[in-house]
């Protein structure tokens, strides 16, 4: 859902979105490999668990309805193998916020943690909106 | 996996076929239903002219080669760059590849350097950047 505790225009670096936890269970793992037509190899593909980073991220920013957010660009670190079955927490927070021309850039940080707490993946992405 | 490591060794391609299908199954997987990607009377009316493929689908695939050559020193060790250069509609198909640049040391663990890129049937480039890969460490 979208944080309704801040508008687009009032975000600013530093805000943090609230947290996300998903189980990425067998089902979970099973329907990703075959929405990207792969075979699988007996862990979780560590893009499944950025997608789930990213939908997190695209739920909580609240957009203007009808407005189209690019993904412009993404960082990735893998830091820990993660066995099917884990139940992760994603962490969306903005790093930067830039206005060039017609155009607006949010750059957006992503942290990923397991039920230890510890961190399984980071990240940036780098999403162009209009201003 | 890779059986030789080193600096101009090409990575296995990975070639695929886009289809409004596939992109559903993705936007059903993830969790991302962006019209644009999956509403295509909303898409049609963008300046996109009809839905796009998400990003991290195309990234997916660079995953897929990256794992294929390297397996868990990617998954748990691997870290990348990209930038989004077109978008993907379905029809398109898309062939990845990559190669290792170069092998740097720093104290006792090797890393490979590799650039990628993702590009659509009439060779436009969709996705281009580097990974680094953690191979070894004399510790471990």
């Amino acid at each position: 859902m979208p944080d309704k505790t801040v508008s687009y225009e009032e975000l600013a670096a530093g805000h943090k979105f609230p947290p996300a936890t998903y189980e990425l269970n067998a089902s979970f793992v099973s329907k990703y490999l075959r929405a990207v037509d792969s075979s699988g190899d007996g862990f979780v593909p560590p893009l499944a668990i950025t997608a789930c980073a990213i939908a997190t991220m695209t739920k909580s920013i609240p957009l203007p309805p009808g407005t189209i957010a690019i993904h412009a660009s993404q960082e990735l670190e893998f830091l820990k193998l993660v066995p099917i079955g884990t139940t992760i927490e994603c962490h969306i927070g903005v790093t930067q916020k830039i206005a060039r021309g017609k155009m607006s850039m949010l750059i957006l940080g992503i942290e990923v943690f397991d039920k230890g707490k510890e961190k399984v993946q980071s990240g940036r992405a780098t999403i162009a909106l209009p201003a | 996996m890779l059986t030789e490591i080193q600096q101009g060794k090409a990575l296995n391609s990975v070639v695929k076929h886009i289809t409004q299908e596939k992109i559903n199954l993705y936007a059903e997987a993830s969790g991302d239903f962006n019209p644009i990607h999956v509403d295509e009377s909303f898409a049609a009316q963008t300046p996109f002219g009809g839905t796009i493929a998400h990003g991290m689908l195309n990234l997916a695939y660079i995953s897929e080669m990256m794992t294929s050559a390297f397996g868990r020193s990617w998954v748990s060790g691997g870290k990348l760059r990209a930038k989004f250069k077109e978008s993907v509609r379905p029809g398109d198909t898309l062939t990845i590849t990559g190669k290792i640049d170069c092998i740097e040391q720093e104290s006792d663990v090797s890393y490979a350097n590799c650039s990628f890129e993702c590009r659509n049937q009439r060779g436009e480039t969709i996705v281009a950047g580097e990974a680094i890969v953690k191979l070894s460490s004399g510790k471990e």
